[in-house]
């Protein structure tokens, strides 16, 4: 069966993108260690399916603002991810890459958002090519973009890119553990429809079959 | 799509590449904020007829006037239409851009007489509108508030 939109994902194809996502922010959580220096572990990721506005609370409100790393996917699977860096989790990095923290983003200079992009790309990349592995598919990743905004508007951008076709994304969030501290992990993942139907067939799960 | 009369603000948050149309008219004094997020109605059920700028400017101005607004007093400002991501290569389409333009052609095709924007720049906008004198504040971050 081809889906064409998110809300008539099975239960069964929703636990393989839960899978995904448990499997990816675990390597992620890795990768994050390695360049950092230290111990960072993940508590088990909640992946799940939500409406913007539905999203947008999730993450905090609309005007918020944070910092948004954004990697476009191509090849086997189109789409956009996100990793949304929130203050706890840019000071996590900051500190220990560059030995200061940030009071607020303003405090964000050139140093300082190289570091983030760093951070987003290595984790969104090792989060792409678990499932790549996983399905055997090849997914090409463009270069890291970078803004800090408000979060309403950096989570619209998938929304808006693929809008005509679905008003669902795939949100991913988790709590980092480092140094005794849960600091929270928030991913957006948005292939197009026709990369999700086509991912789930590569996972073996299509119900249609 | 909000609506109000006499008076109220209507707001609507973080717009990115999406745009915040407000329509009013200042002699009864009625005004409307829509929030589109496409440039152009391709469903094949039109369910969300306020999510594009064609249709939601067209049942907008049906809606107004049949709360007694006349087409020919109905004035409007805009703002939003950004690039959020500069991705390399171009590869994200630029529907900021597309959305400012189909904007503009639905409300001059409309007959609607564009009063002032603040469109397209990298920055999100959060959009107030007030009611009572159809004055539109532009919020955005590291950037003075902005009356249009």
């Amino acid at each position: 069966m081809t889906i064409k939109n998110y809300d008539e994902l099975t239960n069964l194809e929703l636990d393989t993108l839960k899978e995904i996502g448990s499997i990816g922010t675990g390597n992620a959580a890795n990768s994050l260690s390695e360049l950092i220096g230290q111990t960072v572990r993940i508590t088990l990721p909640e992946v799940r399916i939500m409406g913007y506005n539905e999203a947008i609370e999730w993450i905090g409100g609309p005007e918020e603002i944070t910092a948004g790393v954004l990697v476009k996917m191509s090849g086997q699977i189109n789409g956009i991810m996100l990793s949304v860096q929130q203050l706890d989790f840019v000071n996590l990095v900051l500190e220990s890459m560059l030995g200061h923290g940030v009071a607020d983003y303003l405090g964000l200079h050139e140093m300082e958002s190289s570091a983030l992009v760093e951070v987003g790309n290595i984790m969104i990349s090792t989060f792409i090519n678990a499932l790549s592995n996983l399905a055997e598919i090849e997914i090409d990743l463009t270069v890291p973009a970078f803004t800090v905004d408000m979060q309403g508007a950096i989570m619209a951008v998938p929304m808006a890119e693929y809008g005509g076709q679905s008003n669902y994304i795939m949100t991913i969030g988790g709590n980092f553990i480092c140094r005794g501290k849960e600091i929270p992990c928030r991913l957006l993942l948005s292939p197009d429809i026709r990369s999700l139907n086509f991912l789930l067939r590569k996972l073996g799960v299509d119900s249609g079959e | 799509m909000k609506m109000a009369q006499r008076e109220g603000m209507l707001i609507t948050y973080a717009l990115g590449s999406c745009i915040g149309i407000c329509l009013y008219d200042q002699k009864i004094r009625l005004g409307a904020l829509i929030h589109i997020m496409l440039p152009l109605n391709m469903e094949p059920g039109r369910k969300n007829v306020m999510k594009y700028a064609d249709t939601g400017i067209r049942e907008t101005l049906k809606m107004m006037e049949s709360k007694g607004a006349s087409r020919s007093r109905i004035t409007a400002k805009i703002a939003g239409g950004a690039k959020m991501f500069e991705v390399s290569g171009g590869s994200l389409g630029n529907i900021g851009q597309r959305n400012i333009d189909s904007v503009h052609i639905n409300l001059k095709k409309e007959g609607i007489h564009l009063l002032k924007e603040d469109v397209g720049g990298g920055v999100a906008r959060t959009l107030l509108f007030d009611v009572s004198n159809g004055l539109a504040c532009v919020r955005c971050y590291g950037r003075p508030e902005l009356i249009i």
